[in-house]
């Protein structure tokens, strides 16, 4: 029903390495940095997953834990749930293939907000508008990488053409807390960390819920 | 130029629909009237040839970490007036470049480090989460704007507007006042590190001012490492590092302890960036022993030891057991550079069975063997771990053992420090590529010159204290001695503080140990009678000054910035005036220089120069060092300075370990001293009574158990171990006020799932925290990444007290106790007990 | 209760009242069409047909105010072809403006009978085409495992049924009660054809006069049979919605973890007030209407009238709280 009015040019997406991320935010801060965000606005979000047990006998303890970190932004998804869902057509796929929401045409219902499994059309209350990640328009078309990318001190984020991404990063990007990726398919490569549970495992929680 | 031209070939270009002119920033820029051809012709002059080749090559978008590592062009807004470097200062041992894009006279954007590329010893500087948040810091509604003074009482609250006249009178006249009533000895310059980094800017002016008018009373140590700091002469002669971490590739093992690089050297240029690449390429194995499950062991270890605070040196002492037990010691290392290990290497003086293998075997006064059993019941870490642990730390050659400065900030921290160096010596990695000395990380630096803290060799009063005896010094400094209070200089104070000056420090009430013991002694004017606080935040310790003076953000300044550490990676930063100075601030040189003009030593403090000029001499001064470092031209056209370790990795000890007979240490054997004589002859002489009755000094690092350390958690009324690790969102308390860090990384209490269910407290709940110091408001992180028994509420955050003084801040020095260490007199941040409570 | 969601909770429930009014006064028509009540009939609907219309139209200002920028609230029906929220918007309006046109011709008697019936019968396709489609905004959101089951729909139409039925039991138990005020004069012939006098202000005295007219006996057998048919479809819409919840739950209960939590929403307090303030006023009220409606004196409604209103307020109440635990399900899979 939306693919008409999807072009595919680069398909352009994103590359988080889980093996690298400190959960330190960089990526969150210097996006709300270059966007000026308010406060509650985070184009991108770090999400914390965290599960396992401890073994006690007598005096001494035995950890089986595990956690580790997501950075998300928006994963200009080849199937947008927030597009479809969108009755105004503000949220859009661009020929380039990342998602962007056109402030002029959209009332701030916040469908998409609730559609959307990755939380990334963010609303602006300052605005009344829906706001996300447009994979740094401007520092594109200058030949720069998106903020976030260039400012990962773990060098955990890449982007570019998902193809190319997969060709050179594998294609995972079913790693829980993040959905099904058959729901939307990002355009996201994961490379998982060690303890990384599968999306439907249900193993861990989410230590962060307020921060996202 | 050949890989620009390789990835012209397989870049590419994204096709971007620019019809919708209200989502193009560049088209808005156009519309501005700020054409792109200046801002190209801008940053070709400011990034040098490479910048002007890549630059001019628009056509070809890169693709990530190449671009930045091959361009040097910032990037950034277009339309911007000017792109400035600077750096992120604060005490986090990381020190990153920062290009500030000024529009109209205001920061308007901070960009991170463009230059340098991801290899070793050439990083990427990249800034982490704190420094991008630098717009919030220059820009907060905490900025202090005027010059204040207090006019009820002291911590009241109630304050009044001042001309900077009146304030530089004020301060001349107190200090020439306590001076000539109490003498030198009286005036404190107060510990702090909200501007490390800095040079000029660094807090370095006011000692100058200080010293020139006669000096202060000294301090010794610090509040990160002091017990390390005072183990290191006893054990090695003198302050040692351990290896480069870049040197954990020649490693088959890395073990850490309590060291979590990842969370405290955060930069994309700092050993983050080291361990990370070292694990990503050399695989080396890791294994990280923390109560914590840190970012350092979440990211690059494969066995996480989670044990109780405070118990490394019992853990070390169940390692060594096992460790003789399979004969796997390296014994002709012990024989051969150690003192004390064995009986046979014991001094002369020393009484029978005091060597530490007779502690380990139950021979010595205890009576206590240090099986892996009796170490399982202290630390928590079960015997058979413990054994498979020792096993492999002395089968792994080399090994890299290192240990962080969380061990050593506890009650007996000193012990604990000597205990990891003392594994470092059995298991013989001393002083090899791939090993270690068990100490924190070693790194190379360029030796920038320092603005001179003095002139001559030695600053003009020696009387020392420890940084963190300050609250002993106000409250009863006359009774102070060198046996009781590690009085250095002197035998005993003659006299208490009686003029502080707190320049760019949260020291004063929110980073030292039990604030309500701080504000009691604070609050009687008549002990310390003059307070200056300097900054340009007002924190928690400004509610405490007399009189309250607003200082520029090194934004504002200009400098030289050292780089800190990164392995073998040294740098420098330039450091460029950004914007004027906002609101009614000044630098502080110049409210130094207006101050020694009042005092009649302008001449001697300021040698005739101003900033700008001090600076031009730092770099005459740094080259005359160090010649391949820049001109201040050359520094500003390429914005940091990189310098590899001419040296190769830091293996520290090196020499020593080569020729010990050659290149003794300064102990007095010349050897590593495991156990110390000096320190045998010091536990009958120094003095511990009243509260600190019960402490104690010993010969070998032998695990002590402390007051409120884990076995006295049994049975306390406040069951659970507090500590507080150093937390994502600031940097000790640097960056605690501003807004989207907040956000970003809240205040929290962290517990383990099992003390939380037995106390009704799910993830997010809001509890206190509590003992019979203070109590803490926050909301709880309920997380099996902490062992159980142990709860961490992260340093820094500021003091809130509410109407009920319950600390909605969550400041962790609510709960800690003032108890200096028994050798260093240093802050025990990491031994407290407490409760916690579902509000 | 979810006071964020207000104006979606009210909007929708409204909006579904005005629906099902719609269609159950549309099922009365046809049903008396060529009985007994054939000329009753009108007299009996009509004012029920009239309080319709601004009660949508409350219903869609207050769904405005889920809009944050009501500037570009035309946009909104850009995606038809795609977003069921854009259908809802133009179902919205399409019942809205029909149902207004019915009620404009019903009150001027323009067209012929036929031309109403079938204006009524378009503006019922819409009624259900908009709670289908607003059932639809919900179910089509696959990651908010809550909302993408056949329960929403099945709840949507649901309260659609009841508050329809009971909002119909109500208005025509007041206007009962209005019409009973003025039984004291007997009425006249003239109740079913007053005369027609000139000029429109005339026009609309004359037609509340004759709407507010005493009712006659047929027209309270009517009534009376048309209680006791809204009480038995309301109870058995009550007994599918509250039979719904387990199947609701322990569907959600065997999913994943987002699911799970969504089944806890439905428990405690709050989810147990709505089921029991359901099971009183859809089914215990209902079954006494349909006991006391058979033996209420015209003269004398007051109880029945009670009742009814009553059922309706306390439904509408139910209502009200289960949307409001709709909201509270969201919880959506990701992050």
């Amino acid at each position: 029903m939306t693919q008409d009015k999807v072009e595919l040019g680069e398909k352009l997406g994103f590359y988080f390495d889980q093996t690298a991320c400190t959960g330190c935010k960089a990526c969150q801060i210097a996006c709300k940095d270059k966007h000026d965000l308010p406060l509650g606005v985070n184009w991108r979000r770090v999400v914390e997953y965290s599960g396992g047990t401890w073994r006690q006998e007598g005096n001494t303890f035995t950890p089986n834990v595990f956690t580790y970190y997501t950075s998300i932004s928006c994963n200009h998804c080849e199937n947008p749930v927030c597009m479809q869902v969108c009755p105004t057509t503000a949220m859009s796929v661009r020929e380039d293939g990342t998602v962007w929401v056109d402030e002029d045409k959209c009332v701030g219902c916040r469908y998409c907000e609730w559609a959307c499994p990755y939380s990334a059309p963010q609303f602006n209350a300052e605005s009344g508008h829906m706001s996300k990640c447009d994979l740094c328009f401007d520092y594109r078309q200058e030949g720069n990488d998106p903020a976030c990318v260039s400012a990962c001190p773990s060098r955990a984020l890449d982007w570019g053409p998902i193809d190319e991404l997969r060709a050179k990063y594998g294609d995972n990007a079913a790693v829980a807390p993040l959905p099904d990726p058959s729901i939307t398919n990002p355009h996201l490569v994961i490379t998982p960390h060690r303890d990384a549970q599968a999306w439907d495992s249900g193993t861990g929680d989410i230590a962060n819920p307020k921060e996202i | 130029m050949a890989k620009l031209s390789q990835l012209k070939l397989r870049g590419w270009r994204p096709k971007l629909r620019t019809e919708t002119a209200t989502s193009d920033p560049r088209a808005e820029d156009e519309a501005q009237g700020i054409s792109r051809r200046s801002f190209l012709a801008w940053s070709g002059a400011v990034g040098g040839a490479v910048a002007l080749v890549s630059v001019a090559d628009l056509g070809m978008p890169l693709t990530r970490t190449e671009a930045a590592a091959a361009s040097g062009t910032p990037g950034g807004m277009l339309g911007a007036d000017k792109t400035v470097w600077n750096a992120c200062l604060a005490n986090c041992q990381s020190r990153c470049p920062l290009q500030l894009q000024v529009k109209d006279g205001t920061v308007v954007r901070v960009l991170a480090d463009s230059t340098g590329s991801d290899e070793f010893g050439d990083f990427n500087i990249r800034a982490c989460v704190r420094g991008r948040t630098q717009r919030q810091r220059i820009y907060s509604p905490d900025r202090i704007k005027k010059p204040m003074r207090r006019t009820g009482e002291r911590g009241g609250g109630q304050w009044e507007e001042i001309s900077w006249e009146e304030a530089f009178d004020t301060i001349a006249s107190e200090m020439k006042r306590v001076r000539d009533t109490y003498g030198n000895e009286a005036l404190w310059y107060h510990y702090g590190s909200g501007s490390t980094g800095g040079n000029i800017t660094k807090r370095g002016t006011w000692p100058r001012l200080l010293n020139t008018y006669g000096g202060y009373l000294g301090q010794y140590g610090d509040y990160s490492t002091a017990q390390i700091t005072a183990a290191y002469p006893y054990h090695y002669g003198g302050w040692v590092s351990s290896n480069s971490l870049e040197d954990a590739k020649n490693s088959r093992l890395q073990v850490m302890f309590g060291n979590n690089p990842l969370e405290t050297r955060m930069s994309g240029g700092g050993e983050l960036a080291v361990v990370q690449k070292t694990r990503r390429e050399y695989g080396v194995r890791t294994i990280v022993i923390d109560p914590r499950y840190s970012e350092t062991a979440v990211d690059v270890s494969d066995e996480w030891v989670a044990l109780r605070p405070g118990t490394d040196a019992a853990l070390v002492a169940g390692l060594i057991h096992e460790i003789l037990a399979q004969n796997m010691q390296d014994q002709a290392f012990l024989d051969t550079y150690c003192v004390g290990f064995d009986e046979a290497t014991l001094p002369k003086e020393a009484e029978p069975n005091s060597s530490y293998r007779s502690y380990i075997e139950g021979k010595g006064p205890d009576g206590v063997e240090k099986s892996p059993e009796w170490a399982a019941d202290i630390t928590g870490v079960p015997a058979d771990q413990i054994r498979r642990l020792a096993r492999e730390i002395a089968g792994a050659k080399p090994a890299a053992i290192t240990q962080g400065w969380g061990p050593q900030r506890s009650a007996n921290g000193e012990n604990a420090s000597r205990a990891i160096f003392t594994l470092a010596a059995v298991t013989g990695n001393i002083g090899i590529a791939g090993g270690g000395t068990g100490a924190r990380e070693g790194n190379y630096s360029i030796p920038v010159k320092a603005f001179p803290l003095f002139d001559g060799e030695t600053p003009p009063v020696t009387t020392q204290i420890s940084c963190f005896n300050w609250i002993d010094a106000i409250n009863r400094g006359p009774e102070m001695t060198a046996l009781k209070d590690g009085v250095r200089g002197k035998d005993k104070l003659d006299v208490g503080i009686k003029l502080m000056v707190v320049n760019a420090s949260n020291t004063l009430i929110n980073q030292h140990n039990d604030i309500h013991v701080t504000q009691e002694t604070l609050r009687d004017d008549s002990k310390c009678e003059f307070i200056v606080v300097i900054d340009h935040q007002w924190t928690p310790s400004c509610d405490w000054g007399d009189i309250v003076l607003p200082s520029t953000t090194n934004f504002e300044e200009i400098d030289l910035i050292p780089g800190a550490s990164c392995s073998d990676m040294g740098w420098a930063i330039y450091g460029d005036k950004a914007i004027e100075p906002l609101y009614d601030t000044k630098t502080g040189y110049e409210m130094c220089t207006e101050i020694a003009r009042r005092l009649g030593i302008e001449q001697e403090f300021t040698q005739g120069r101003t900033q700008e000029q001090w600076r031009d001499w730092l770099y005459e001064e740094t080259r005359s060092i160090e010649p391949d470092f820049p001109t201040k031209e050359e520094h500003a056209a390429m914005g940091v300075f990189r310098k590899k370790n001419p040296a190769g990795h830091v293996v520290a000890l090196k020499d020593f370990r080569e020729d010990p007979e050659a290149f003794p240490l300064l102990t007095p054997s010349g050897k590593i001293e495991i156990y110390s004589q000096q320190l045998a002859e010091m536990s009958k002489t120094w003095v511990f009574e009243g509260d600190r009755a019960g402490d104690k000094l010993t010969a070998l690092p032998e695990h002590i158990d402390t007051w409120e350390g884990a076995l006295d958690a049994r049975d306390s009324k406040y069951p659970l171990q507090c500590i507080g690790h150093h937390y994502k969102g600031r940097t000790h308390s640097s960056y605690a006020n501003l807004a989207w860090l907040k956000e970003a990384h809240p205040q929290m209490l962290w517990m383990n799932p099992i003390d939380a269910a037995a106390r009704g407290i799910k993830n997010d709940d809001i509890v206190y925290v509590f003992n019979n110091r203070g109590k803490v408001r926050t909301q709880a992180r309920v997380t099996p990444r902490i062992a159980p028994g142990v709860v961490s509420l992260p340093q820094g955050a500021w003091y809130q007290p509410n109407h009920n003084k319950v600390d909605i801040g969550g400041n962790v020095n609510t709960l800690t106790k003032y108890h200096p260490s028994p050798l260093a007199k240093g802050n025990p941040a990491h031994t407290t007990l407490v409760d916690v409570e579902k509000v | 209760m979810n006071t964020h969601e207000l104006p979606m909770i009210l909007f929708t429930v409204i909006a579904q009242m005005s629906v099902g009014t719609f269609l159950v006064l549309g099922v009365i028509d046809v049903a008396v069409m060529r009985g007994r009540f054939k000329d009753s009939a009108t007299r009996v609907v009509e004012p029920v047909l009239y309080a319709i219309g601004p009660a949508l139209v409350l219903g869609l200002l207050v769904s405005m105010l889920h809009m944050n920028d009501i500037t570009n609230v035309f946009n909104v029906f850009r995606h038809w072809n795609s977003s069921w929220l854009s259908r809802e918007i133009i179902f919205g309006v399409a019942f809205a403006a029909l149902g207004f046109a019915t009620a404009i011709v019903t009150w001027l008697r323009a067209g012929s009978v036929a031309l109403r019936r079938v204006l009524s019968a378009v503006t019922a396709l819409a009624g259900i085409a908009l709670v289908w489609a607003m059932s639809q905004i919900y179910y089509s959101v696959v990651t908010i495992p809550a909302w993408h089951t056949a329960i929403v729909p099945l709840h949507f139409f649901g309260t659609t049924i009841i508050l329809g039925a009971l909002a119909v039991g109500s208005a025509l138990m007041v206007t009962a009660a209005i019409r009973a005020r003025n039984e004291p004069k007997p009425a006249t012939k003239t109740t079913t054809k007053p005369a027609p006098t000139s000029g429109f202000a005339a026009m609309v005295k004359g037609r509340i006069a004759e709407i507010n007219a005493p009712t006659s006996a047929d027209e309270w057998a009517l009534t009376t049979s048309i209680v006791r048919w809204i009480a038995v479809v309301t109870a058995i819409a009550g007994l599918v919605i509250l039979l719904s919840y387990p199947v609701h739950i322990a569907d959600l209960a065997q999913g994943n973890a987002t699911a799970q939590a969504a089944a806890a929403v439905f428990s405690g307090g709050f989810f147990i007030a709505r089921m029991v303030l359901l099971a009183i006023s859809a089914i215990l009220l209902a079954f006494f209407a349909f006991s006391t409606a058979r033996n209420t004196l015209r003269e004398r409604p007051g109880w029945l009238v009670t009742l009814m209103v009553s059922a309706f307020v306390l439904a509408a109440i139910a209502e009200i709280m289960g949307r409001s635990l709709h909201y509270d399900s969201m919880l959506r899979i990701g992050i």
